[in-house]
């Protein structure tokens, strides 16, 4: 595994135009953060291009800058400097109701502390997205995605009656059901123990070979890395290795 | 709709019930309250009023305008007229310079006649209420004037050249009129008979009235408005206010209190619904963030809370205004078992208001506290450290005040009213801030010396100061409005009690002559009746002060230069009277003009414009008369005392023939005693103010009653506030009690410290709560109730004592679950 320096292209992808076949590009996006000492570079400029229906594993330390590059790929942040094209729109072009559009179009979430809202069932937390788009089906889609992942004899129960395993599975079932064109995914199976773990990766694979889906995720699981077809390693801010 | 789908979940996730009750209860009673006062006032006031005899009267020396009569008849008002005057009546030898009052159909408007075959009569199988005005040729007379004429009825008298015969004994009438400017039997007599008797001439003394009045509270007062400014210097408009002041002024304070209480109430809810919405608004940020990382724009967010919100306030507005009319029409229906009073329907006003206060307590109570979410980044999702900019406290506070402030005027149109209460709000906001702050610095160096939970208490306190300061002015100002509340209520029931105490005089004998005073005094101890000081009384007018002429200008300011006066002398000042002024004459001295003191009531004084020294002139019956004024002296005219504008010096007025006053305590019993008198005293003119002291006693019971029930409401309001309080702060406390309980601490020492600092949180809210009242009172009673100011000592134990326990006993309920669940699940909830 080579070193390189972030400038350095770490991939064959075109970098610096937009492919049809790329769903997310970032053209060396930065991130700064003002501290009292001064502005603190937390993202070195990177580049990188996924294509429709790949999966990438991200992988650092904590603190490395993981999350923050996540959010910036998906849109939830704005990068310092450098452009990021989701599914070839520029998100730095958008204002904030502008990328929550793109958002709300191509984008679904699992995230590492399931973020399950404590006051809804499982199965309207699974409608929930599908009803923000206004998709009038919501809850015939919420119970076909919550019976695919197996938890059809629980959606009337509310998350803090399901057991860990089964509310990351509700995330899940969340996050596919709108059939996002790109599905990315933040430590996965980190509140999870190994089994549970290794079940929930399998289903998020499964899934997604299913729908075609383009998976970012961030993970420290080794096993879970292994199974994306592209790696990335962050530290301190830059990528320091790639596995293509 | 997603809203109404969110909204549903919501509420049954049970994030919304606090909000939605408090709004509920806050609607609840401000309708109650304007509902029901909005009724009870209509029927007072119409019940008053029967007093009166109308809703309105212009009096005047001359006819009134006819004009108005069409106009009046177009807004769909009642009208009639009348005419008194004083004009001796023959029958046979006999004469009697008798009080005539003229009627025409349909008087009285308000309240009737009461008359009956049988003079003097007392029981009610004698007496029946008359179905209309004296017939033509006909008179109704006074049981007195029997007797001072000689006659029966069936007999005629003559009033001028006019010969009526008498059908009817007069028992009661309304507009009785004041029994110190009517010294003559009253002669009723229908007013198409005035111009036969010619008594009327140009010039003559009459008191024309014109009586109108609807049950259209509106548009009587839309005609009354047009009416005003029509009026000439001659025409005075007269209400129940003006006619009877205790009444008015019984009226005038329990519907302030009434809506101090509502005002109160919905301050409560206020802070309850701030609270609620604040708790509301923190577990929404992660769902917030949650929905825009899946796609819901800023503009989305704000609309589907929005709706929420004015959904949620539009339906627990609707439910608090049917439970609002439900609780109202409780209380009317116990007032009609009890007193027999039907309350008279409800205008749509405060329907509406009460409707829109809900909406407006939610826009500004609980808004301010959602206003940022709709601005929660998306990557919060992701990073939960990030800070969100939420709206300053200040800002909210700011804005609660300014609803305090819209709502009290709205409900009360009182801008003293609400000034007060502002003030003594932002007065409690600083004293909180300043004094929690330094009672919890100081705390700092002697809880050293303080051991286990206390310590760990005080800890917890300082350690979460922001928090604990804002516990603080909730569990504070919850705390001051309900001890002001109780104060007000307490001492107003008192002072209206004190006001018609039950031994009160009940009776005036009107008109004592000199040479009969002996007898009647004798009478009166004989049935053992105590009067109260008997004064002479002797009629008067001002002609010249200071030897200048009264100007048109001060005639129109005061009546006391428009009419005769009655004044007295007395070398003992009454019980109700206070030297404000001046000097009472054990130490008042002549000057060198040696004139004779006189003693002026200081409002007549201020509207006549007098001054200590200035020189007045009377005129007798004719006869001059010179004095100096020496003090200035205010009365209650509540007392049902006589009372005078004047009281002369001792000895001053020996050369002039007075009549006597007193006034006397009957009990029902002894009502008869009266007959006794009259029989032998035709000419004595007994005032029976019994009824209108029972009329004064059953408003004070009613609104007690109402009242009573309003302070149940506000403290079911108070301790909504308590709970919204002690319950956000829960979930941090259950997070660290769990973490506690799962490191090993004894039962003991958690309970004991989730106790101590909610009994600390209690004792510091209720000592300023008391300061808070303190000031408050001071301002309501000083501006608005115009009662008097005292300390309340025991309140100042009672209130941090009380303040302790309540919120120690709320704060255990609320975390006792802590120490008996394990340790994991508490954790588990908690994160």
């Amino acid at each position: 595994m080579s070193v390189l320096s972030s400038q350095v292209p770490f991939s064959n992808t075109v970098h610096n135009t937009t492919s049809l076949a790329s769903m997310v590009q970032a053209n060396a996006v930065t991130k700064h953060v003002p501290t009292q000492e001064g502005e603190l570079l937390i993202l070195h400029p990177i580049s990188l291009s996924v294509n429709a229906g790949e999966s990438l594993a991200i992988t650092g330390a904590s603190g490395s800058g993981k999350s923050t590059l996540l959010g910036i790929l998906a849109g939830l942040d704005v990068p310092s400097s450098g452009e990021v094209i989701l599914h070839g729109t520029n998100l730095s072009q958008l204002d904030e109701e502008g990328r929550a559009a793109v958002r709300a179009q191509n984008v679904g979430f699992i995230f590492q502390s399931f973020q399950l809202l404590p006051g809804l069932t499982a199965l309207e937390n699974v409608m929930l997205p599908l009803e923000l788009r206004g998709d009038k089906l919501a809850q015939v889609k919420a119970k076909e995605f919550l019976n695919r992942v197996g938890l059809d004899a629980r959606l009337h129960h509310y998350p803090q009656q399901l057991s860990g395993g089964e509310q990351q599975r509700v995330a899940i079932a969340r996050a596919f059901a709108s059939e996002p064109r790109i599905l990315f995914a933040d430590e996965p199976t980190g509140n999870l123990d190994s089994t549970t773990g290794a079940r929930i990766i399998e289903l998020l694979f499964e899934l997604n070979r299913a729908q075609g889906t383009t998976l970012i995720l961030i993970t420290h699981e080794e096993r879970l890395a292994q199974l994306c077809q592209r790696r990335i390693e962050i530290a301190a801010g830059a990528i320091v290795s790639r596995r293509e | 709709m997603l809203a109404i789908q969110l909204l549903k979940r919501n509420w049954r996730s049970g994030e919304l019930k606090l909000l939605g009750f408090s709004l509920i209860l806050a609607v609840a009673v401000l309708s109650g309250i304007a509902i029901f006062t909005d009724r009870l006032e209509s029927t007072l006031i119409s019940e008053s009023n029967s007093v009166l005899g109308a809703d309105y009267i212009v009096r005047s020396s001359q006819p009134h305008n006819v004009e108005w009569e069409k106009t009046a008849t177009d807004a769909g008002i009642r009208q009639t007229q009348s005419a008194l005057f004083s004009s001796m009546v023959f029958a046979g030898d006999e004469m009697h310079l008798a009080s005539v009052k003229a009627v025409a159909e349909g008087y009285p408007l308000r309240g009737k006649f009461e008359i009956s075959r049988v003079p003097f009569a007392m029981n009610s199988s004698d007496i029946e209420i008359a179905k209309a005005i004296p017939a033509p040729s006909e008179a109704w007379v006074d049981s007195r004037l029997l007797p001072l004429l000689k006659i029966n009825l069936g007999d005629k008298v003559a009033v001028g050249e006019y010969e009526l015969t008498v059908t009817q004994v007069l028992i009661r009438e309304p507009d009785s009129a004041s029994p110190f400017s009517m010294t003559g039997a009253r002669l009723i007599m229908n007013i198409d008979d005035l111009p036969k008797t010619h008594v009327v001439q140009p010039g003559s003394r009459v008191d024309y009235q014109w009586l109108v009045a609807s049950d259209e509270v509106q548009q009587l007062k839309q005609f009354i408005d047009q009416l005003k400014p029509q009026l000439n210097k001659h025409q005075r408009l007269v209400d129940i206010n003006s006619a009877q002041e205790r009444v008015g002024r019984t009226l005038q304070t329990s519907k302030q209190f009434l809506l101090l209480s509502a005002v109160i109430a919905v301050l409560l809810a206020g802070v309850a619904i701030a609270i609620a919405a604040r708790q509301f608004s923190g577990r929404h940020t992660d769902q917030v963030a949650l929905m825009k990382s899946l796609g819901a724009s800023a503009t989305r967010i704000r609309s589907l809370y929005f709706s929420q919100m004015f959904l949620l306030g539009g339906i627990s507005s609707l439910l608090g205004l049917v439970l609002g009319s439900f609780l109202q029409q409780l209380i009317a229906v116990s007032l009609q078992e009890a007193y027999q009073i039907r309350l008279g329907p409800s205008s749509v006003y405060p329907y509406a208001l009460s409707f829109l206060s809900g909406l407006m307590c939610l826009v500004f109570f609980a808004l301010p506290a959602l206003w940022h979410l709709p601005t929660v980044p998306p990557l919060k999702i992701l990073r939960r450290e990030l800070t969100v900019n939420t709206t300053q406290v200040w800002m909210q506070a700011a804005l609660a005040l300014f609803a305090v402030l819209t709502l009290v005027i709205l409900f009360s149109r009182d801008l003293e009213l609400a000034l007060s209460i502002s003030s003594a709000l932002l007065a409690v906001i600083v004293a909180t801030l300043v004094i929690a702050f330094g009672l919890l610095v100081l705390s700092k160096k002697w809880v050293v010396n303080l051991g286990g939970f206390w310590r760990l208490a005080f800890a917890n306190l300082q350690r979460n100061r922001g928090q604990s300061l804002i516990q603080i002015l909730v569990f504070a100002v919850a705390i001051m409005l309900l001890f002001t509340l109780t104060i007000v209520r307490t001492s107003l029931i008192e002072e209206w009690k004190v006001q018609v105490p039950d031994d009160a005089p009940n009776h005036f004998l009107v008109n004592i002559p000199p040479d009969e005073l002996p007898h009647v005094q004798a009478l009166l101890k004989e049935s053992q009746v105590r009067p109260e000081p008997i004064y002479p009384m002797m009629r008067a007018r001002l002609t010249l002060i200071n030897n200048v002429e009264t100007t048109e200008e001060q005639r129109s300011t005061s009546n006391a230069l428009r009419r005769e006066l009655n004044v007295t002398w007395s070398d003992k000042l009454a019980a109700d009277n206070k030297i404000l002024k001046g000097q009472w004459w054990d130490t008042w001295q002549r000057n060198e003009s040696d004139l004779p003191g006189v003693s002026v009531e200081i409002e007549t004084a201020t509207d006549i414009g007098l001054k200590l020294g200035d020189k007045l002139q009377f005129s007798f019956g004719g006869l001059e008369m010179h004095a100096q004024v020496a003090s200035f002296r205010s009365l209650d005219w509540r007392s049902m005392r006589p009372n005078f504008f004047f009281i002369f010096e001792p000895g001053s007025l020996d050369g002039y023939s007075p009549t006597y006053i007193t006034s006397i305590y009957l009990p029902a019993e002894q009502k008869s005693f009266i007959n006794t008198l009259l029989h032998d005293h035709p000419t004595i003119l007994v005032m029976e103010l019994d009824r209108i002291i029972e009329q004064i006693r059953s408003i004070v019971n009613q609104v007690s009653d109402g009242v009573l029930l309003v302070l149940w409401l506000t403290l079911i309001g108070g301790c909504l506030v308590l709970f919204a309080a002690v319950m956000g702060s829960i979930a941090a406390r259950k997070q660290q009690a769990g973490l506690l309980r799962a490191l090993g601490s004894p039962r003991q020492l958690i309970v004991g410290s989730i106790c101590a600092e909610f009994a600390i949180l209690g004792f510091l809210a209720g000592f300023i709560a008391i300061l808070g009242t303190e000031i408050l009172l001071i301002c309501l009673q000083t501006f608005v109730l115009e009662t008097p100011i005292q300390p309340h000592y025991l309140f100042w134990l009672i209130s941090p004592v009380s303040g302790a326990l309540f919120v120690t006993l709320l704060g255990y309920l609320g975390c006792r679950r802590v120490v008996t669940t394990p340790p994991a699940i508490v954790l588990r909830e908690a994160t």
